[in-house]
């Protein structure tokens, strides 16, 4: 390693803050509450499930800071270097309330105030990409955050109550060039921090990282930090040497090439939604029920799949669809298909100098019908009981060809081999459905946890077979009217 | 104008909005500060063989490590039957119950200290259900009963009679601040204790009793709590106790901050509850007989498990007149950790067994279920009695049924979901309305007292401190809104001070929805005393012999911030003038006020008395959307009429009523506790326990208050608001066990609380027909 600094660098609400030492191994919102005392960002859970730690994350992109909220539990002070963070304290303009807070006060928005300032942070963030907000947006905006009092009415109400006249961005808040000339000084240097337990490395380019990975076994590479933050905060992890991807600039593209779309192991979940809600609606529509914004503004693709949960909510799209990763080493580059990606339960095809840098998914072809889908005890920011996904070659009612995934079904998100080997040139019958559901049934190894039962997975894969069938039957209505 | 039914903003509101809300862990660390954590038992049930503390005492930055020998006073403590220990002595009755409470300088060594403290214990058989404490005859208190007519007689003649079981889950209060205390300690062995608690001085009797101290050595201060909902009625005091103790050892200040995951799992819930019922009833519906065995799953110790059954029990005749009813009610003694209050008190389990049963008669009959309910509800005149004898005032139920049927349009949607199941191959709707009488006051008679401390200063503003504790249902600013009518001055000029066992001793939870019924009433008492001494001052002060004006108390007015004799308006002086005129006069600016809830009186042993000040009513109408393969669901509309008297302040009161609602919503449908076979939790924090998001709140929800001021009994004519909404939730399951009696072919349904996708689907499954025979697989 050559030139490398010793310390983290960002700004908190407009003041440059350097952080070496123990201190980058803190928690944001531990780092916050108990060496700053800004004790208003709340902690109650401690795993990006309630929302009350949310802050602000200003992340420069293209030369300018780009503001998004996050969750301050399970984001570590080593993630945070070129960031400008905006907690609660750093709302108010100039002494008075923002028009957000107002409204909030006004219509009741706040009963124990526990949860307030979460709220008040991501509503606020919402407020720079519009100036007013609808009951869906503020559904779709807010799903990151829990309130127990107010049965939230009083929030969504706020929310499409604020003046809109007094709305300031945080640019106008805090002025950004200094904040920018500042971050972009430094962007470029490696981050080198080391305690007497804990080492951290943030390389800017790809090979400096596979040759640190390759030197340092068990090595824990950080993305966005929404699976691993939680697993140090829960006690099941704890790493001695974390290297971050995040200064990594071949890492963060995302773009069509090829009849591909190529998502670079940094691209966050949030950014692929633009993509996705053109090229392929139903992802698009998984990634709405992905975790919350706050979980979608860090976690990335990359993240989930090397996670290697068998219900990670992307992995069965990317099965059907015969998505490609791609593996960087020391030693160049190869190309795995996702299907032989996995090894077992959590254990990936990953050599010691790899990390995964890429992944392609092939665009959808005219007469491919995709249909994915996740059962979940909650709609919205809950981790699936079942997934599935269909990618049907159809012709006139036959089915030319068909992949089903299946997620939260086993060890591994599995292909239904011998489901699809029957489906495959048969009608799309009502018939046909029944039995492929039966043969799905015998196909899966299901057991029973806190999100469901054996039974009741086992009847959800029957009928979400079921589901997919009638959906399809009532789109083909919808064509014939 | 008065200030009483404004729209003002919370007392805090600012504070909440701006972060600026000190909560108890947001109190700065002082230098010495130690940290207070525990280590609860591996088992839900085992024998203490010993406890080797050893090799933590070594680890740096450990203070302390206690067990029950080093409890000076007594170990034993209960609100009700005294039969829990703060640490476990020889046997431990759930997992995690605390055996050694840990001292530390850091997070880091209290970890280690953790995995170095070896217990050493002997398991055994746990028991979990309500069916394996029944065999086994595990119970805590005696058998209750409210009983009216003969319901054995009716069931012999009966045409019509239905049986069953009913079952309700759990539910984690899930206030977002979790259980969270610092004591400082004091001269003389005092204790000053800051905790997030619903019953102050709870906490003062139990530190004083365990701890080994006179209750006047101990403080404790509630400046707000961060969500209470019953969670912190009796179960704050063991970590403010653990918190008092390293303070007392140590002379150091101790802070007892749990994390949500233990919170969880070691602190109890709403009862869960199995009971049986029989009814009879006529072929129009009408209710002839009811007879209800209610079984609750009490956990390990009694807690507040007795008052809570018997509030479920007075609460088993929901909203109709029941003329032959026998209620049979007992708590059953388990291996979970101790359940407890949350919002409702039992009264929602009641109550939704009693929905169910009206649920099965309409699917019985084949008719509209709201038919069956107009028909049983209680009448105005007559059928106004309850089975244990209290007649029912000012009944407005009947109307609140005939408007809310009116404006959410039920007959008609009703009509729109039948047709809509008919067609649907994927989705199945529902709709129900069910209603909510709520019972006001505490059933145990001597809770049913207020206390207020009300002091004038000599700028004319005021401080007014109750025994009763703010966990954002907007208590302290409704107090404020008294305090400030009372005096009719501005209500800025009034502050709500921190509740203390200091200012108010003995005080009662704030709890049974009765917070502002019995500290603002204690308020007005105290206001009342100030304002006749200022009175009689003044009525002094404003006679005049030239303009024929005697010395008259009853011409004093306070209007406005001024004080005037009302025969010379003309002459007034501000409020703030005046209290120094009357200082100079050595009249007292300061009063405490006392106050009992008059006539509610109860025995509990007959099953009969007058248990309610008054009822708060109301009722709810849902509609939902299944999706018959995933059982996702999704509450379409809510229309929400309730009665909440005159309202003192309608923005917070819309509050408690909207939040209550999903709260309700969240029991009956998503929140699910499940536990594996040793009684450990698996759902402990939010990943796995789901309260209602955002995204839950019915995209239309009307939400109206039902005009009354009849209540004359209560303060400002208002009503309770606090529990009550609660109930109203129970209209979504309703709602979904009338969308599956659409398709069940006249099958009965088995639907428990809550309603989760897995048991929806499974309920489908129950009596869904295969509509084609699978044939030979050909594979
Ligand atoms: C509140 C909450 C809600 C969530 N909801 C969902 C949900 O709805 N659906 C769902 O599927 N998941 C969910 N998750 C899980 C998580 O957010 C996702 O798995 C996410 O995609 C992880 O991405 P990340 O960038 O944060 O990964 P990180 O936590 O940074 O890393 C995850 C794993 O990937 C490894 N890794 C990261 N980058 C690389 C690389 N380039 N090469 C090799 N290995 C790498 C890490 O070492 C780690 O083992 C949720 C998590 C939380 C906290
Ligand atoms: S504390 Fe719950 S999301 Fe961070
Ligand atoms: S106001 Fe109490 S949790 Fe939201």
């Amino acid at each position: 390693m050559s030139k490398s600094r010793d310390y983290i660098l960002l700004y908190i609400n407009g003041k440059k803050t350097k952080i070496k030492d123990d201190l980058a191994f803190k928690s944001l919102s531990d780092f916050l509450r108990y060496e700053k005392q800004m004790v208003g960002t709340k902690i109650v859970c401690s795993e990006g499930d309630c929302g009350s730690c949310t802050v602000v994350h200003g992340k420069l992109e293209n030369d300018k800071l780009n503001y998004k909220i996050v969750n301050s539990c399970i984001k570590y002070m080593y993630q945070l270097d070129g960031t400008h963070i905006i907690t609660v304290e750093g709302l108010k303009l100039n002494g008075c309330l923002n028009p957000i807070q107002e409204s909030m006060v006004k219509n009741h928005g706040a009963q124990c105030g526990f949860c307030t300032p979460g709220f008040v942070v991501a509503m606020t963030a919402m407020f720079e990409d519009k100036n007013k907000l609808t009951q869906k947006d503020l559904k779709d905006g807010l799903n990151g955050n829990l309130c127990r009092c107010t049965g939230y009415e009083s929030i969504i109400k706020s929310g499409m109550d604020v003046d809109a006249s007094k709305l300031t961005y945080f640019d106008q808040m805090y002025e950004p060039q200094q904040i920018i000339d500042d971050l972009k000084e430094i962007k470029q240097i490696p981050i080198f921090i080391e305690t007497s337990e804990k080492k951290f490395f943030s390389p800017v380019d790809l090979k400096s990282a596979c040759e640190f990975k390759a030197l340092n076994q068990g090595l824990t590479i950080i993305s966005g930090g929404t699976d691993i933050g939680v697993q140090i905060n829960k006690g099941m992890r704890d790493p001695n040497t974390i290297m971050s991807t995040s200064a990594i600039d071949s890492l963060k593209e995302i773009s069509v090439k090829d009849e591909y779309l190529v998502i670079g192991a940094r691209v966050t979940l949030s950014q692929i939604e633009a993509f996705a809600s053109e090229l392929y609606p139903a992802f698009y529509d998984i990634l709405k029920w992905f975790g919350s914004p706050q979980i979608r503004n860090s976690g990335t693709l990359v993240g989930n799949i090397a996670n290697g949960s068998p219900i990670a909510d992307t992995t069965p799209f990317l099965f059907v669809m015969n998505a490609q990763v791609e593996l960087s080493g020391i030693n160049g580059v190869r190309q795995v298909n996702i299907n032989d990606f996995y090894k077992g339960y959590k254990s990936l095809d990953l050599n010691n100098d790899e990390i995964i840098s890429k992944i392609s998914i092939p665009l959808l072809k005219d007469n491919q019908k995709l249909k994915l889908y996740k059962v979940s005890k909650r709609k919205d920011m809950d981790i699936s009981t079942l997934t599935a996904a269909f990618l049907m070659d159809e012709n006139q009612g036959k089915i030319e060809s068909i992949k089903i995934a299946f997620g939260g079904v086993g060890p591994t998100v599995i292909r239904l081999k011998k489901t699809e080997e029957f489906l495959n040139g048969k009608y799309l019958t009502e018939e046909n459905i029944l039995q492929a559901g039966q043969i799905a049934r015998d196909e899966i190894t299901p057991i029973s946890d806190v999100r469901g039962s054996k039974d009741f997975r086992l009847k959800l894969s029957e009928n979400i077979m079921k589901k997919f069938y009638f959906e399809c039957l009532e789109e083909e209505q919808v064509i014939c009217q | 104008m008065s200030i009483i039914g404004k729209n003002i903003p919370h007392d805090s509101a600012i504070g909440h909005v701006t972060g600026e809300s000190v909560f108890i862990d947001d109190m700065p660390f002082a230098k010495n500060e130690l940290i207070v954590d525990f280590v609860g038992s591996p088992y839900a049930h085992g024998e203490l063989i010993s406890v080797d503390t050893s090799e933590a005492e070594k680890i740096e930055g450990i203070i302390g490590l206690y067990t029950y020998k080093d409890l000076d006073g007594i170990n034993k403590f209960g609100p009700i039957i005294q039969d829990e220990h703060l640490l476990v002595e020889h046997t431990a009755t759930f997992m995690g119950e605390p055996i050694v409470v840990i001292a530390g300088e850091t997070r880091q060594a209290i970890a280690k200290a953790k995995k170095a403290i070896k217990i050493v214990m002997k398991e055994l058989e746990p028991v979990f259900t309500i069916d394996e404490a029944i065999k086994r005859e595990q119970y805590i208190g005696v058998p209750r009963f409210i009983i009216r007519g003969d319901v054995q007689s009716v069931f012999k003649t009966s045409e019509h009679i239905l049986e069953g079981t009913f079952i309700n889950g759990g539910q984690e209060q899930f206030y977002l601040e979790s259980q969270a205390s610092i004591a400082y300690p004091g001269e003389d062995n005092t204790l000053v204790i800051h905790s997030s608690t619903q019953h102050p001085s709870e906490i003062v009797q139990v530190a004083a009793s365990i701890l080994g101290l006179q209750q006047n050595q101990v403080i404790c201060i509630t400046k707000r709590m961060g969500g209470g909902f019953g969670g912190k009625e009796s179960q704050a005091c063991h970590f403010a106790v653990m918190a008092g103790l390293v303070a007392l050892k140590t002379k150091r200040p101790a802070r007892a901050v749990l994390n949500k995951d233990t919170d969880m799992m070691v602190t109890g819930k709403r009862h869960p509850f199995q009971n049986n019922y029989k009814v009879a009833f006529d072929k129009n519906g009408m209710i002839t007989a009811l007879k209800v065995d209610l079984f609750s799953n009490g956990g390990a110790a009694a807690d507040l498990s007795t008052s809570i059954l018997e509030r479920a029990m007075l609460h088993s005749d929901s909203a109709y007149y029941l003329p032959n009813v026998e209620i049979n009610g007992r708590v059953c003694k388990t291996n979970l950790p101790p359940n407890t209050a949350f919002r409702g008190f039992g009264g929602p389990q009641g109550t939704l067994n009693t929905e169910n049963i009206i649920e099965e008669i309409a699917h019985y009959l084949k008719k509209d279920a709201y038919e069956i309910r107009r028909i049983n509800c209680y009448g105005v005149n007559d059928r106004n009695i309850t089975p244990y004898g209290q007649i029912i005032h000012n009944n407005v139920l009947p109307e609140i049924f005939d408007e809310l049927i009116y404006s959410s349009d039920y007959t008609e949607r009703l009509e729109a979901v039948k047709e809509f199941n008919s067609v649907s191959k994927t989705h199945l709707k529902g709709i129900s309305l069910s209603p909510v009488k709520f019972g006001i006051s505490f059933t145990t008679k001597f809770l049913n007292q207020g206390s207020a401390l009300v002091n004038i200063y000599l700028d004319g503003t005021v401080q007014v401190s109750t025994g009763g504790t703010e966990m954002g249902q907007g208590l302290n600013t409704k107090i404020r809104q008294i305090v400030a009518d009372e005096f009719s001055i501005d209500y800025e000029t009034v502050r709500i001070m921190a509740t203390s066992t200091e200012k108010n001793n003995n005080t009662s939870p704030t709890a049974a929805s009765s917070g502002t019924d019995i500290n603002g009433s204690a308020a007005v008492v105290a206001c009342q005393a100030i304002r006749d001494r200022l009175s009689e001052f003044a009525a002094q002060y404003f006679s005049s012999f030239e303009n024929g004006i005697t010395k008259a108390k009853e011409h004093i007015v306070f209007k406005d911030n001024y004080i005037f004799d009302n025969r010379l308006p003309d002459n007034k002086i501000a409020f703030k003038d005046f209290v120094v005129l009357a200082y100079r006069e050595r009249v007292s600016l300061g009063e405490r006020g006392f106050y009992q809830t008059p006539g509610v009186d109860f025995n509990r042993d007959t099953g009969k008395g007058n248990p309610f000040l008054y009822f708060t009513n109301g009722a709810a109408v849902s509609e939902v959307l299944i999706d018959k393969f995933t059982g996702e669901l999704k509450v379409l509309r809510s229309d929400i009429l309730i009665d909440i008297g005159e309202s003192i302040n309608v923005g917070i009161d819309r509050g408690q009523v909207i939040g209550g609602f999903i709260q309700g919503m969240g029991w009956v449908t998503g929140e699910e506790l499940k536990y594996n076979e040793k009684g450990y939790l698996l759902s402990h924090s939010p990943t796995t326990y789901k309260i209602p998001n955002i995204t839950d709140v019915p995209d239309i929800f009307n939400v109206n208050f039902f005009k009354n001021d009849t209540n004359i009994v209560n303060v400002k004519k208002s009503k309770a608001v606090g529990e009550p909404p609660l109930l109203l939730g129970i209209s979504v399951w309703t709602a979904v066990k009338h969308a599956l009696s659409c398709v069940s072919s006249g099958k009965r349904i088995n639907l428990s609380v809550p309603a989760t996708n897995e048991e929806i689907i499974m309920a489908i499954d129950q009596f869904e027909e295969i509509p084609i025979k699978i044939k030979v697989l050909e594979y």
